[in-house]
């Protein structure tokens, strides 16, 4: 096996969050609790999960936005956790992260190509007429006209913005884009326009991608390879064809039995299941998912089970599939 | 039109003030919903769906939105020609409506308990307590759990997907006989969206409710609609019943909304529509969707009409091309 070009092993954050009147308490939130995965150059592996799972935390962890509690994350096989400053802003070039909302990280006073060029600006990668030539052909690889530079956010729909969202994370030519709901405020046709951007740039590019999403369709269609999340935990992980045909893990299977397609034949399961998410504040012992999970037994109560491979290039965390388990599938 | 018909909208037009001009933003809808039936609106932002609701609702700010002509009849009441204070009798009451964000329709320095009495105490006159032990069934009904503590809770107390049962808690208080969901499970997690599907069909059925549905996404309207008019510019451009709309999309943009929807279940090309749609002011003559449509032809610079499709009387498409 090709050494990957993202390795994360083991990856902990607990946040500590106080809050109460008139005397605040203080709880712990595990957003991610000993997550690992991996992307090869060129793949986009997508994470999926509801609210509150962790996928976000992980982007921002594992580019460290924020500072993890433990675990490891390599990098093209450098240390990205333990990595000096300096060496730490050579890597920032090649990481770059992708947000839901561009409108939100873009300055709505400072013009496109002003956005576009500072990251060249900064890293001493291009400046005057070189820069100019630059940003225009970032414009135009994200399908904008070259006039965009001198014009300001607001005047760009959604779409274009995170075209714009887009072309900036690839100014510094990164190998790897973290996109977090990149897709998600947009109409569907403009999706899938944003969707066959991304791809495109992919494969010209042999950019990898993490992808984060709480939609299946997307994830289904944009990846290669999907971990689901549930609670802080990797819950399931392999290939989308084979995971999504025939999903392993119980929460997984709940996850697309609710996706609604689009065909009267196949509505959405409705089957009256109780109970939400737990809070993450006070996450349930043992499975965090076993308090919803309609196959559960004693052992699930007590013990977390352990990520494990289920078949080749899959795993699931799941004492269903324990080997030696009576009741295995 | 049957009796049968709780709401019944024609040649609805809606207009909305841009810099000083009025723009017709929903151009002549006409649809019917009966008791037990589920009319789904789709489109994508800025198609009308949601003006759509809020003329029926009589909720169009005044100087930004008006109705310019048309009829909307709820319940035998006709919504045009009645006075402001007939319409919010009307509100709350026999007409009720759900919105896409539960928290931004919750007041936050009120209790659960209080919200949802205020309509038992004015439409209906029920004292406090009665208003109350109503309120504390409503949840139970909902099932939000343990009601009966949870009702002198606040909202940020709850979920969304718990919030959002709130707000269905407080449509049914007077036992409406419309109700008008717009958006009712996009901020909500997949599976709580099924649940709160789910509560909405079962109690649908047991109360004969008649909904309009408003949502951008197809695979709810497949789930949960009997019916489905989608819409672009202001338009309705096909309307049919679900089966026979998921197995012929007729019209250029359904088609293409289908497309370009990726899916869980299958691995299929996504096709993009090309460009966005024109803000109101830049809308084409005729046809709205033409400057987008790879079908567009000469004659599609005329507005064409919503007509049947041959041999399928209630599946109706405006297109020149796709309904020749």
């Amino acid at each position: 096996m090709i050494a990957p070009l993202l390795e994360v092993e083991d990856l902990s954050k607990t946040f500590t969050i106080r809050r109460g009147f008139p005397v605040a308490k203080t709880s712990l939130v595990r957003a991610l609790d000993r997550v690992s995965f991996h992307v090869q150059r060129g793949e986009a592996l997508g994470i999926v999960g509801e609210s509150g799972c962790g996928k976000s935390t992980t982007a921002r962890v594992a580019l460290r936005l924020t500072e993890a509690d433990g675990g490891t994350v390599r990098f093209d096989g450098q240390d990205v956790l333990a990595a000096p400053a300096s060496a730490m802003r050579r890597l920032r070039r090649r990481m770059q992260i992708v947000f839901q909302d561009p409108a939100s990280s873009l300055d709505p006073r400072q013009r496109i190509g002003e956005a576009l060029g500072e990251p060249l600006r900064v890293h001493g990668l291009a400046r005057g007429a070189e820069l100019t030539e630059r940003v225009g052909a970032l414009l135009a690889e994200v399908g904008l006209p070259a006039t965009a530079a001198a014009r300001f956010p607001h005047e760009f729909s959604g779409g274009q913005r995170q075209r714009i969202g887009i072309a900036r994370a690839l100014a510094l030519g990164p190998d790897l884009i973290f996109a977090d709901e990149p897709v998600s405020a947009l109409d569907v046709s403009v999706q899938a326009q944003i969707l066959r951007l991304l791809d495109s740039l992919r494969q010209a590019r042999n950019l990898a991608f993490v992808f984060i999403s709480h939609d299946l369709g997307v994830v289904r269609h944009f990846c290669q390879r999907v971990s689901v999340m549930y609670l802080g935990r990797v819950v399931e992980t392999g290939p989308v064809g084979p995971l999504f045909e025939e999903p392993l893990h119980p929460y997984t299977q709940l996850l697309k039995a609710s996706s609604p397609v689009p065909d009267p034949e196949r509505p959405v399961a409705m089957a009256f299941q109780e109970g939400e998410p737990p809070s993450p504040l006070n996450p349930p012992g043992g499975c965090h998912f076993h308090p919803r999970c309609p196959r559960a037994f004693d052992r699930c109560r007590a013990e977390a089970p352990i990520l494990r491979e289920a078949a080749p290039g899959r795993a699931v965390a799941c004492h269903l599939y324990d080997a030696g388990f009576a009741g295995s599938p | 039109m049957t009796t049968s018909d709780l709401l019944r909208v024609d040649g609805l037009t809606t207009q909305i003030q841009v810099g000083g001009t009025w723009y017709d933003a929903v151009r002549e809808v006409s649809f019917s919903v009966s008791g037990g039936e589920t009319l789904a609106l789709v489109g994508e932002s800025g198609c009308g769906k949601s003006l759509t609701a809020l003329s029926v609702m009589g909720l169009l700010a005044p100087k930004v939105g008006r109705v310019g002509a048309g009829s909307i009849v709820v319940d035998g009441t006709d919504m045009r020609a009645a006075t402001e204070s007939q319409r919010e009798a009307m509100r709350g009451d026999r007409l009720a409506m759900i919105f896409q964000e539960p928290m931004t329709s919750l007041n936050p320095v009120l209790t659960i308990g209080f919200q949802i009495a205020e309509a038992l105490r004015r439409h209906r006159g029920l004292s406090k307590a009665a208003a109350r032990e109503k309120a504390i069934a409503l949840l139970e009904r909902v099932r939000v759990p343990s009601a009966a503590e949870r009702i002198d809770a606040y909202p940020h107390q709850f979920s969304g997907g718990m919030r959002q049962r709130v707000m269905i808690a407080m449509a049914l208080a007077c036992s409406p006989r419309v109700l008008i969901a717009d958006e009712p499970t996009t901020a909500l997690d997949v599976t709580i969206q099924a649940q709160v599907l789910a509560l909405l069909a079962e109690i649908q059925r047991r109360e004969g409710l008649a909904v309009l549905l408003i949502t951008h996404n197809l695979g709810v309207v497949a789930s949960v609609a009997d019916r489905v008019m989608v819409m672009y510019g202001g338009d309705v451009v096909e309307s049919a019943p679900v089966r026979a709309f998921f197995a012929r999309p007729t019209h250029p943009y359904a088609e293409g909304l289908l497309q370009a929807m990726p899916r869980v279940d299958r691995v299929q090309e996504l096709a993009a529509i090309p460009g966005t749609v024109p803000t109101l002011s830049e809308m084409p003559k005729g046809c709205r969707f033409q400057g987008r449509c790879p079908l567009a032809e000469e004659r599609c610079r005329e507005r064409p009409p919503l007509v049947p499709l041959t041999g399928a009387p209630d599946h109706a498409v405006r297109c020149w091309v796709r309904a020749a």
